[in-house]
């Protein structure tokens, strides 16, 4: 059947993706000058003020070599990468010794997901429905305003869009905490509602930066389409703004918008650094800019790697909703 | 019958207002197919959209009205005041770019329920409009389609069931085979033809093709530069037109058998916004005097039913005779060779 041939089609590629980034994964590090063993081993020398004896120094050396993996010639160290990364087991941290990484990986993910998952999703759904009124009211003074609203919001760097909600509803008017705190424990109606409440401002400025380029975008697409013949010939048949705008002008117009919306999904893994670091959430970009800073690579190692996959897993899945979208690609042409 | 007083329709740009419709006065009786022909520019689509009601920036209409000859529901009569309410009702629009007037993501039968006329009784209209497109030559599961799952003739035909399934008074169609190849053209033309007989509706034809207006129309309305030239039966037009703008048109037509070198029309049609003094066919006219560069003529009943717009249109059938005197192609050939031949010599 074509659908199953599709589909299968779409999951062999999907694997070749990830099986491709995490072998460059393995081998881009040790194309670099240096070795990191060596490097470890002259930073405790340095630190010790003296040089360790030559036995010790061969003890850490076979230790570090089993830590990072590295025993053995390339093709083995190959093979247990590639066994270990089904396992999901990429050592432990270094920093949080001996938590494995993969359990700090799993603790940061329910913050990051939570809340660029609904923010990406919010102002995907904002900006183009501001996108799509401005666009398709283009001629009108009063859609020129909305369109505004994304010129202004979309060139101001994130950061100082952050530090003007902080300075604005956190600190002249204190409605929300400067750093989110949140309580311990398990889920309950009291802890889901702090979480939400914490969360705010966070999400709140992921919103703002977000929608201005769905707002320009959209209407873009819209002036475009709203132009285009099966609009016009809606219009002759007498159907009402409303019928062009969502079932004419939207349908057509969203197609490249849920692409957009389907990749930026795939990037929250990556984490939204600079929002985690400002607000001190504790969510994956948190986790790697202390990854990063501390040397922990087993944990660098592990966010990327999930990083690989879930770009890869929103290409998938955008493959698979697609032609829900577009009967073009669903029913062929 | 729809009546047209006096229509003067204008654009506004940027460089000021320009006539594209400029004083047409008409009564088109009804149940009859009427051709409109005319050069591009010529005002021909601007008259289609005054007719459709679809008047709004930057086309305003100055002056007249259109008179449509029957009521709508509340039993008022349909003016150009309020026809944007009879859309699809009492009057229908075949577009000129038919293969792309479809929404392509939507299903064509919820493009056929999304009319006003339909909202609140969308199931009821679906079982009605499957029982009509097998008249249209397609097949009832024709409409569970999305457009690009159907080929441009049967498309062609779905905007054809469009514009004919509630029946209404007036069709215009807009060059509405223009997209299609000769054999699928010739389909749908007759199909539209049939389904007028059946349902006695006027339509008025736009199309560059006089091949097509003479097989199809009972009624020719021919345009140049804003303004009627001649308006009469299709069969006297051909046969002995009245304006020498008509008879250049149909000499530009090709005929089987007929092997004279075809006499295109020199020059081009004024633009709008320096129209000449007097008659504005005159700079292309053979038998422009200086009283046509001086005196617009009127649009007049020469003979019972015979309007034209020209102050010698009792000397064009004689005009008619001249041209058909040309040489022929073969003739031309001949002498072709012969220059060949000469200049050859020469070097």
């Amino acid at each position: 059947m074509k659908l199953a041939q599709y589909v299968v089609q779409r999951f062999i590629g999907y694997l070749l993706v990830l099986f491709i980034g995490i072998t460059i994964t393995f081998f881009l590090p040790r194309l670099m000058p240096g070795d990191p063993i060596n490097n470890y081993i002259s930073q405790v020398q340095a630190r010790a003020g003296q040089s360790l004896s030559a036995e010790a120094t061969q003890q850490l050396r076979d230790s570090l070599a089993e830590l990072y993996g590295l025993q053995g010639d390339i093709f083995t160290q190959y093979r247990n990468y590639l066994a270990r990364v089904v396992r999901l087991d990429f050592g432990p941290s270094f920093t949080y010794y001996p938590e494995p990484v993969s359990n700090i990986l799993l603790d940061a993910m329910p913050w990051t997901a939570g809340l660029l998952i609904t923010t990406t999703l919010l102002s995907w759904l904002i900006g183009n429905s501001i996108g799509l009124i401005a666009g398709y009211f283009n001629k009108r003074r009063w859609a020129t305003i909305l369109e505004v609203v994304g010129i202004i919001l979309y060139p101001i760097p994130y950061y100082i869009l952050a530090l003007v909600v902080i300075l604005l509803l956190a600190y002249w008017i204190a409605l929300f905490p400067l750093s989110p705190t949140f309580l311990p424990g398990p889920m309950t109606w009291n802890k889901a509602v702090s979480i939400i409440y914490n969360s705010f401002l966070p999400a709140l400025t992921l919103i703002l930066a977000g929608f201005g380029w769905n707002v320009l975008a959209m209407k873009a697409l819209a002036v475009a389409t709203k132009e285009d013949a099966y609009v016009q010939f809606a219009r002759l048949k007498g159907t009402t703004d409303r019928t062009r705008m969502t079932n004419y002008v939207f349908r057509n117009a969203m197609l490249p918008q849920i692409t957009a919306l389907v990749l930026s999904l795939g990037f929250i893994f990556n984490g939204a650094i600079q929002t985690e670091v400002i607000f001190s959430y504790p969510g994956i970009g948190m986790t790697m800019r202390a990854a990063a800073g501390a040397g922990d690579y087993n944990l660098l190692y592990g966010a990327i790697i999930l990083t690989i996959f879930s770009v890869a897993t929103a290409a998938l899945i955008l493959d698979l909703i697609y032609p829900l979208f577009d009967p073009r690609i669903r029913l062929g042409g | 019958m729809i009546r047209l007083d006096n229509i003067v329709a204008t654009y506004t740009t940027q460089r000021g207002h320009v006539n594209a419709v400029d004083g047409v006065t008409l009564e088109i009786p009804d149940s009859i197919v009427m051709g409109i022909a005319g050069e591009s520019g010529c005002g021909k689509s601007t008259l289609m959209k005054v007719i459709y009601g679809d008047i709004g920036f930057p086309l305003s209409l100055s002056s007249g009205m259109v008179d449509y000859g029957f009521v709508n529901e509340r039993g008022e009569p349909v003016t150009t005041e309020n026809i944007r309410r009879e859309w699809f009702r009492h009057i229908s629009y075949i577009p000129q770019s038919s293969m792309s007037s479809l929404n392509p993501v939507v299903r064509i039968r919820d493009q056929f329920v999304d009319f006003p006329a339909t909202a609140g009784r969308k199931k009821e209209v679906l079982a009605q409009v499957r029982a009509f497109v097998p008249k249209l030559g397609l097949p009832p599961e024709a409409i569970d389609a999305y457009p690009h799952q159907l080929s441009g003739g049967m498309r062609q035909r779905i905007m054809v069931a469009m514009a004919t399934f509630f029946q209404p008074e007036v069709i215009l169609a807009d060059e509405p085979t223009t997209a299609l190849d000769v054999v699928v053209q010739k389909s749908i033309l007759l199909l539209l033809l049939d389904l007028q007989k059946e349902m006695g509706n006027t339509i008025m034809l736009v199309s560059h093709d006089m091949g097509v207006h003479y097989q199809i129309t009972q009624k020719m309305l021919i345009m140049y530069a804003a303004k009627v030239v001649e308006y009469a039966d299709t069969d006297d037009l051909f046969q002995r037109p009245l304006h020498p703008y008509t008879l250049m048109l149909i000499n530009s037509l090709p005929t089987i058998g007929d092997d004279r070198a075809r006499h295109g029309l020199p020059g081009s049609p004024p633009s709008l916004w320096e129209m000449p003094q007097g008659c504005r066919f005159a700079p292309r006219c053979p038998l422009a005097t200086a009283l046509c560069r001086k005196e617009e003529p009127p649009l007049l009943e020469h003979e019972r039913g015979r309007f034209s717009a020209c102050h010698y249109a009792a000397s064009v059938p004689e005009l008619k005779q001249t041209l058909q005197a040309g040489p022929r192609l073969s003739e031309i050939a001949h002498d072709t060779a012969q220059l060949t031949a000469d200049v050859e010599r020469d070097v």
